[in-house]
């Protein structure tokens, strides 16, 4: 059972010190739109990805927001948590009457409010400097949808933080957030990689998490495959992080 | 072994039953049996590696017992923690970082199920001056502040200390415990681990040795020094001193000598000195006095060394 007002008060002031983290806010909510505009930029405006048929700047749009959300949850959660079981503020917190979920519940959830506006501030710069128009419903499903496929990235977090400590996590976190990135195109169209990159790319994460904004770009239903693969990492991702987070918390 | 009278009807605080956790092949905690009894005030002592932190770590249900069962308030650790009735501060405890002291603290009042006022607990702990310092800016005697504060931002009725005072100054030692004998004082039981011997001796109603895993003495402090059974007897002698003649004065425990300074421990220091006055020295500046805790504690755990070595 939850504690619900306990982890409301974590909640919050994890939010606090999310917002307090100018290094923090930089890198999930600015930076994925400095890369947006540099890399629409490069592209003619009327330039449409093949076998899309989007332009590149709305293309991009996704794979941005997509981005900013990923950055946003997964090094909010990997980092903090591996530091903080760490420094023993973990055992500390498990001093009190809070649950154990509550310290990882409060961790994503203060993560997804700072993927919010970082999703929100990509949309805004997209229409405002590159004309990227879209029907309301879209912008409110692409919304949901990047938002909600975050909880993915998140879960990926919270088992990194788990698994790695001291100096490992950082270059883990980053190998992975880069590798899941680029390899699963939301830098730059995997069309554009070589046969066996696609082949890859097709199975990761975060090629599936950028498709489904990009089926209600061009106003489609997300595709099957697309929710099932990103259902499995989530199975596969949150299952890993509930295994570790009990194997610590036997051996802390 | 002593323990403290209680009555037999009341449910004790802490109750551990024959407990046991095994690190590989070394036992952490072997067999320990104790009751801790509201009100008490209790110190744990014992050498490094002795079991402390394992024995407070299964006490708040951090660590869970090979065998043997572990009581608090008749419950579980975890659920006497969930009910509020613990306050803990660990040395291994960690605090939040890039967050205000204040903020923490008030915090620390939300999780609690009984919580007092934050700005109360603030000026309980002696931080309100710093209350909007961050806490990864507080040097080790003000974490340690902040830490206490955690351990009593609620009405608990059981407060466990790891090395409170580590890090702090005489001053910060004194103001701690001036504080904590007002917890102590409002009926609460206090168990505190500690390396200062002397804040067992001036502050516990009754002190636990521990060693190897297992309880060694239980006690009172002057309980504790009396089973040391030792005093310790020094004087200076002029010229040349016959070593040979004063080893083989009757019940000595320990004997050095430094200079002209002589320094004896005797298991009946009355016998001694008399015997020392039969060899016809003249013994100057020769004092008698009981062991210091320290002394008492160091005497048990090397007997108890010896014992397990022969």
């Amino acid at each position: 059972m939850l504690n619900t007002s306990a982890t409301r008060a974590l909640i919050k002031l994890e939010l606090t010190r999310s917002l307090r983290n100018k290094k923090f806010l930089f890198f999930s909510v600015l930076y994925p739109s400095f890369i947006y505009l540099i890399f629409s930029s490069s592209a003619g405006s009327g330039e449409k990805v093949d076998e899309t048929g989007l332009t590149v700047a709305t293309y991009l749009m996704v794979s941005m927001a997509s981005f900013g959300a990923l950055t946003a949850v997964l090094m909010g959660n990997s980092e903090r948590i591996a530091k903080e079981r760490e420094n023993g503020w973990v055992r500390q917190l498990r001093l009190t009457p809070l649950p154990g979920r509550g310290y990882v519940l409060a961790k994503t959830a203060s993560a997804a409010v700072v993927s919010l506006p970082s999703i929100i501030v990509v949309f805004v710069v997209a229409a405002v400097f590159k004309d990227v128009r879209l029907d309301t419903w879209q912008w409110l499903a692409l919304t949901g949808v990047i938002w909600a496929g975050s909880l993915v990235f998140a879960a990926l977090g919270v088992a990194i933080g788990y698994v790695a400590s001291g100096d490992a996590v950082r270059p883990i976190t980053m190998i992975v957030y880069f590798g899941l990135s680029i390899l699963g195109g939301l830098w730059m169209p995997s069309t554009t990689f070589p046969r066996i990159l696609q082949d890859i790319a097709k199975w990761l994460p975060t090629h599936a998490y950028a498709a489904l904004g990009r089926a209600i770009e061009q106003s489609e239903a997300p595709h099957t495959t697309d929710i099932a693969v990103l259902a499995v990492y989530f199975v596969l991702f949150a299952g890993g992080a509930a295994w570790l987070y009990r194997k610590d918390t036997l051996k802390a | 072994m002593t323990t403290t009278a209680a009555p037999a009807t009341t449910t004790p605080v802490v109750g551990f039953d024959q407990v046991t956790k095994t690190y590989g092949s070394v036992r952490a905690v072997d067999g320990l049996s104790l009751r801790l009894y509201p009100g008490e005030t209790v110190a744990l002592l014992g050498p490094n590696g002795a079991g402390k932190s394992t024995t407070l770590d299964l006490l708040l249900g951090l660590k869970h017992p090979d065998s043997g069962t572990v009581g608090v308030f008749g419950t579980s650790p975890r659920e006497a923690i969930v009910a509020g009735r613990v306050g803990a501060m660990l040395q291994s405890g960690g605090l939040m970082d890039e967050v205000t002291v204040a903020e923490l603290v008030k915090l620390a009042c939300s999780l609690h199920p009984k919580p007092y006022k934050a700005a109360d607990v603030l000026a309980r702990a002696g931080i309100t001056q710093i209350a909007d310092r961050k806490v990864n800016k507080l040097s080790g005697g003000q974490a340690q502040r902040v830490r206490f504060a955690l351990a009593t931002a609620g009405d608990s009725d059981l407060i466990v200390l790891d090395e409170p005072t580590t890090g702090m100054d005489v001053s910060a030692r004194q103001a701690f415990w001036a504080t904590m004998r007002e917890q102590a004082d409002q009926g609460r039981t206090v168990l505190f681990a500690t390396h200062y011997l002397e804040e067992a001796d001036a502050i516990a109603d009754r002190v636990l040795v521990l060693h190897r895993g297992r309880l060694l003495a239980d006690g009172t402090a002057a309980e504790i020094k009396a089973r040391a059974g030792a005093r310790r007897i020094s004087f200076d002698l002029e010229g040349s001193i016959e070593e040979a003649a004063l080893r083989d004065l009757p019940f000595l425990t320990s004997f050095d000598v430094s200079g002209q300074t002589v320094r004896i421990q005797s298991s009946d220091a009355d016998a001694t000195v008399h015997a020392l006055y039969g060899l016809g020295v003249y013994p100057r500046n020769l004092e008698v006095a009981g062991l210091g805790l320290e002394q008492a504690f160091v005497a048990i755990t090397e007997a108890e060394e010896a014992k397990q070595s022969c």
